[in-house]
């Protein structure tokens, strides 16, 4: 069967390229890093690829705010590009980082290229946030994953600005629609507003959306960051069988190369 | 005409504003401010009102979760407003990112800034706004308050002239006068520098006299470390000579020892590793935000200046404060309070470390008052190289000098020289400059380029920017060939800037690289591709002088040799002086429980959690050993283990050990103390003796005699210890001027520090262990043979009154044993918990070991007191480095792992969630883990407001 080819998109403070990287790859898919001049100046093109992946970091620093100057340059640059990408019905993903720009071109949670719905503000805490958390996954309308019955998974979350935040309304078509799809959750499986469970102070605990086609999709843990037994800091005390980023990737790369 | 944006949150929450008023409450008292808003400003010039507004709504505002003004004040009915901003010509790394994104949608934008302002509401008086500005909102080195907002934010001056320094004419008091706060040279070397001058029948110029200072500055060059030494009217061989033989010792897998920018060691599959740690005191001690951040950039750009170019994979910090308690009226003048420094330190490390993606997963922070006048600031890193291009290349005659990255300013001039003089109260003042802002993002595309470089081969050789800055890097890698140098050609920040200073200047994230001219067309693209600026500044030309011009005048022309070699050997006296401590051991405690709870609350000992959840110790995905881990993500675990290639089990050990406090009691025993605390660490968690090295930090007071003695026995120590377990040391550095003099003229020693790093490769990570205990009814076993008679230096010393001159002595003739029964019990899988015993003794590493686990323990001391006087305080406490304890199945497995070496089974782990202490049939004290955990937490949750 062909590897989907995905593309790790790069650009000046990306740093959780490798991982994202190695999980794409392990769980068989052939991902390529492309720096965002490449796009720009047309010599690697976005149709060529099934996922668009963005990852983790600082594009830019996050100066202004978190992947805003990222956001800024995609939409002015790339709109056409993306666009045509979308209407292929490419598959796009951002963790962390990626996510923060996702937001802010206005591709979450609405698809609205250069329309901003919801933001990730600065965490509660003040402060940056390195720390592993519990995620329930939701029954969404994301189109890669499969039911995972409310499953709870451990990952880790980096982050300085996460807290996931937009007015009563938006929230609410938010889940009304399904887009939710990732939750911070408590010992127990319920979603939590306590710190740190909810490491960041997110509107009802939101961890993870999806656009209302279901095919782009971000989050601010790190699935990537837990696909081996041995990144998790408690694998020498409890069995981690499959590790509990693996499904995101596993599901994700099948589906794109189904369709 | 300039427009100024304000944007502040919308909502209530403000994490920033109420960060600082918690702040303002805990260390100013201050408790009648209501509420503080904190506004993010932004300044545009050049730029027509409808772009200002465009480029506002595009770029700057989120209307979601945020309200803006447009030259307008934003906060209403505010008793106080105080606009923070960095000083004019202070690099702020946002200003590009705003010129960027402008351009990015089409706007022309001539210039930008960002700024904060603060607005606070509640009465209070004019002298504690002045303390909340002096001491918690600005760093008068590099910001400023914002009185009148500014006419233009563009900074022009004319170039300074080149300058002839008349040194052939000057006497001996004229020459010290030169040689004062700027060159910080001895009289001897001033006059070297004179005679080379009369020889060649001129007067040097400016840039002249400060290459050679820079050149030869301790900083740079070491002197102490290379001098011939009497040490109590003995000859011995220089330090540096000392500690390179050890490197003898097992030369198999040393790629490379003392000779390039790290040290390198073999690792698997045609890759190698290297290693380094820095010191950044001196910056860190006027500007420790800066100075963190800075030092955090130079150490990564060691390892990416190794060879040809290696990967940064792991970062490193070890810090040295005065406690957070310190009363105001002990601070030295000049000096920061301890908490701004530790807070601030802690900040740069981490919106540094973080943004460049590098995983900050070891560490460790003392405190001791003496450390009020400078702190110690020491940062490492290791990374990945294919060893194939580990080797350093040196130039060819006709290579291009290319620089790459940031521009240069008057940042960090003279931070070589500053480095190497002790500091005072006039520091501040006079060597301000020396300190600047890093920019993690332009350290970042420098790492990504440089690797892509690599990658192709497209360099010969290369080396960072770091003290001295182009004359040491250019002068550096020219040094057996020569090289031509056009100082015009430099991008620089801002015009103004004199010859001297270009060449001096230590402007971060510059990289220097000797390219065949057929590469530089590939270069130049890679460098475009990462948008990285570059330019060629001249080439090594075979001359054997380094040759620079500014515009056709000359600025420098020197021969390698006397630069590089002119400077004379110096000749070193050391005088021993035994420190007189009368012996004072704590009365018996009557409760046990009381005791272990202080000294959980140790800063030596307490959770450093809200500092490690700070830093970004999970980028890259590496880590196999976290530097927190167990049930609740809270215990500590000895050391890092990461698996730098992803699709490998290979793993990388790093750990570290240092005692300040007993260095200064023994230097001897206290650097053994340091390195067993080391490389126990790193056996602990699962690093092979075998394949591992060494790296030394001297971090010493000014050589006086004293002190020299001291440095002189520390390093036999060093050497001892590699002798005895087979290793070699592969790099270090030695950073002399822990020492702060007071207006009157006395003289403050901050506590000499010996820190030793210790990294190593292990064929699997799998086979590895950490701190926690993984089960009920498991048998705890203590490894070693622990010193119950000393404990000078101590914590439990510390918080109970007690004092003596006699520090732990670590039983040299087992400790190797002892080591590789620990190895072979983790390779087997049989330990199945294991802590080494540091600060805090048995008790601490006990309680440590519950925290992550969901059990508890009980022991019996009975078993470890041989002798009527051993007494169970000292037992508890007792900090003997290289004794450790241990989690094994049952007692059987126990006597067969332990068969060979000083061991004693102390007890069980059980259900119940406290920790019981038995002396025989007798219980001495039964603390809860609840208890103990709070104690050991509230300390840095206080400072950190977690």
């Amino acid at each position: 069967m062909i590897k989907p080819k995905v593309c790790i998109l790069r650009t000046d403070g990306t740093n959780c390229d490798e991982e994202l990287f190695y999980a794409f790859e392990k769980f068989g898919s052939s991902p390529q890093y492309v720096h965002i001049n490449e796009l720009r100046a047309k010599s690697k093109k976005l149709k060529a690829f099934q996922i668009l992946a963005l990852p983790g970091g600082f594009a830019y620093g996050d100066d202004v705010a978190s992947g805003k100057i990222l956001a800024v340059e995609l939409v002015s640059f790339l709109k056409d590009q993306l666009q045509e990408y979308i209407i292929k019905k490419g598959l796009i993903f951002g963790v962390c980082n990626g996510f923060q720009v996702l937001v802010r071109t206005g591709l979450l949670p609405f698809g609205k290229l250069g329309k901003m719905d919801v933001t990730l503000a600065q965490n509660e805490s003040g402060h940056f946030e390195c720390r592993w958390v519990n995620l329930k996954i939701e029954t969404s309308r994301c189109v890669f994953l499969d039911d995972h019955k409310r499953q709870v998974s451990q990952l880790a979350v980096n982050h300085g600005e996460g807290k996931f935040f937009a007015d009563t309304k938006t929230i609410k078509k938010i889940e009304d629609e399904n887009l939710v799809v990732f939750r911070y959750v408590d010992e127990d499986g319920k979603q939590t507003q306590l710190y740190p469970q909810n490491p960041n102070g997110s509107t009802n605990a939101i961890a993870g959306i999806c656009d209302p086609t279901g095919r782009i999709l971000g989050l601010m843990p790190h699935p990537e960051k837990f696909v081996d037994i041995t990144q998790h800091p408690n694998w020498r005390r409890k069995k981690f069988d499959p590790p509990h980023g693996a499904f995101i990737f596993e599901e994700m790369i099948r589906y794109a190369q189904n369709s | 005409m300039i427009y100024e944006v304000r944007i502040a949150s919308k909502e209530k929450t403000d994490p920033k504003g109420q960060n600082l008023l918690a702040e303002i409450e805990r260390t100013l008292g201050v408790k009648t401010i209501k509420n503080i808003r904190t506004a993010k400003i932004y300044r545009l010039e050049g730029i027509s009102k409808s772009d200002a507004k465009i480029f506002t709504q595009k770029v700057l505002f989120e209307p979601i979760d945020q309200k803006m003004t447009f030259n307008q004040p934003i906060f209403k009915g505010t008793d106080h407003l105080v606009e923070v901003a960095y000083k004019p010509g202070v690099m702020n790394p946002e200003a590009g990112s705003l010129l960027k994104s402008a351009k990015d949608i089409g706007i022309d934008l001539l210039a930008a800034d960002s700024s904060w302002e603060y607005a606070f509401f509640g009465k209070f008086a004019k002298d504690q706004l002045q303390a909340i500005i002096k001491r918690l909102l600005v760093n008068e080195t590099v910001e400023h308050v914002v009185e009148k907002s500014p006419k233009t934010l563009l900074i022009s001056g004319h170039a300074g002239k080149i300058q002839t320094i008349p040194i052939r004419g000057l006497d001996d008091r004229q020459l010290m006068e030169l040689s004062q706060d700027k060159l910080f040279l001895n009289l001897e070397e001033m006059k070297v520098i004179q005679n080379y001058f009369a020889k060649i029948d001129r007067d040097p110029t400016d840039c002249e006299v400060e290459v050679l200072a820079q050149t030869w500055s301790e900083h740079c060059v070491h002197k102490t470390f290379k001098a011939k030494l009497i040490i109590d009217g003995k000859a011995k061989k220089p330090l540096i000579e000392r500690i390179k033989e050890t490197a003898k010792f097992s030369q198999k897998f040393i790629v490379s020892a003392f000779v390039d920018n790290s040290g390198v060691i073999d690792f698997y599959n045609g890759w190698a590793v290297s290693g380094k740690v820095e010191t950044h005191n001196s910056p860190s001690a006027i500007e420790p935000y800066g100075g963190a951040m800075t030092g955090s950039g130079g150490v990564f750009r060691d390892i990416l200046g190794t060879g040809q170019g290696a990967k940064p994979i792991i970062s490193t910090d070890i810090f040295c404060f005065a406690p957070p308690s310190l009363p105001a009226k002990d601070l030295p003048p000049g000096c920061l309070p301890p908490d701004y420094l530790l807070r601030k330190v802690v900040a740069g490390v981490r919106d540094y470390g973080n943004r460049v993606g590098i995983p900050t997963n070891n560490g460790s922070i003392h405190f001791h008052n003496d450390f009020r006048a400078k702190p110690t600031v020491a940062v490492g890193s290791y990374g990945l190289i294919p060893k194939k291009q580990a080797n350093k290349r040196r130039p060819k005659k006709g290579d291009l000098i290319l620089t790459i990255g940031g521009a240069t300013g008057r940042d960090g001039i003279h931070g070589a020289t500053f480095s190497s003089g002790e500091m005072t109260d006039r520091t501040i003042e006079v060597s301000g400059s020396a300190v600047q802002i890093g920019n993690a993002i332009e350290e970042k595309r420098i790492i990504d380029c440089v690797l892509a470089l690599r990658q192709q081969n497209l360099f010969r050789t290369l080396t960072d920017c770091g003290a001295g800055g182009y004359s040491s890097a250019i002068g550096e890698m020219g040094q057996k060939i020569g090289a031509r140098v056009y100082l015009e050609k430099v991008p620089l920040k801002y015009s103004g800037l004199s010859p001297w200073e270009i060449f001096l200047s230590e402007s971060q994230e510059r990289m220097v690289l000797a390219i065949a001219p057929k590469n530089l067309k590939k270069v130049l693209k890679i460098c475009k591709l990462y948008n990285v600026q570059s330019a060629i500044l001249g080439k090594f030309d075979g001359s054997k002088r380094i040759k620079v011009t500014y515009d056709d005048q000359l600025v420098c022309d020197l021969s390698m040799q006397f630069l590089h070699h002119g400077l004379p050997q110096r000749r070193m006296v050391g005088k021993t002086i035994v420190k007189m401590i009368p012996d004072k051991p704590p009365k018996q405690p009557k409760d046990l429980s009381a005791v272990w709870l202080k000294v959980m609350s140790h800063g030596n000992v307490c959770s450093k959690e809200p500092i490690v959840r700070q830093y970004d110790h999970n980028v890259q995905g590496t880590n196999a050993l976290h530097p927190l881990g167990g049930v609740n993500f809270d215990a500590p675990n000895d050391g890092a283990v990461v698996r730098p290639i992803l699709n490998k089990p290979y793993g990388l050990v790093v750990t570290h050990g240092l005692n300040p406090i007993l260095n200064r009691i023994d230097p001897y025993w206290g650097s053994i103390w340091a390195t067993c605390e080391a490389v126990s660490n790193f056996v602990a968690i699962g690093g092979d003796l075998k394949n591992a090295a060494l790296i030394d930090n001297f971090i010493w007071p000014f050589p006086d005699e004293e002190s020299l003695a001291d440095l002189d026995k520390s390093v036999d120590a060093c050497c001892d210890m590699a002798k005895l377990l087979d290793m070699p040391f592969i790099s270090g550095k030695d950073s002399l001027s822990s020492t702060y003099r007071y207006p009157d003229g006395r003289v403050l020693k901050i506590p000499p520090v010996l820190l030793i790093s210790v990294f190593g490769k292990i064929p699997d990570v799998k086979k590895t262990t950490s701190s926690d205990f993984k089960k009920v009814g498991s048998t705890i076993v203590l490894i070693g043979k622990p010193d119950l008679k000393n404990l000078g230096g101590s914590v439990y010393f510390d918080v109970a009154g007690g004092q003596s001159s006699s520090v732990p002595k670590i039983n040299l003739k087992s400790q190797k044993a002892v080591l590789t029964s620990i190895t072979a019990g983790i390779r087997s899988g049989q330990i199945l918990a294991c802590h080494d015993i540091s600060e805090g003794g048995l008790a601490a590493a006990m309680a440590e070991m519950c925290f992550g686990s969901d059990c508890g323990a009980e022991i019996d001391l009975s078993s470890i007191a041989l002798a009527k006087e051993d007494h169970p305080d000292f037992i508890l406490f007792s900090e003997t480095a290289g004794t450790f304890l241990i989690e094994v199945a049952n007692p059987i497995v126990a006597k067969k792992l332990f068969a060979k070496v000083p061991h004693v089974i102390i007890g069980q782990t059980i259900k119940e969630r406290s920790i019981r202490v038995n002396l025989g049939p007798k219980n001495l004290c039964n603390l809860r883990l609840d208890q103990l955990k709070q104690a050991w937490q509230k300390p840095m949750k206080e400072i950190f407001h977690d």
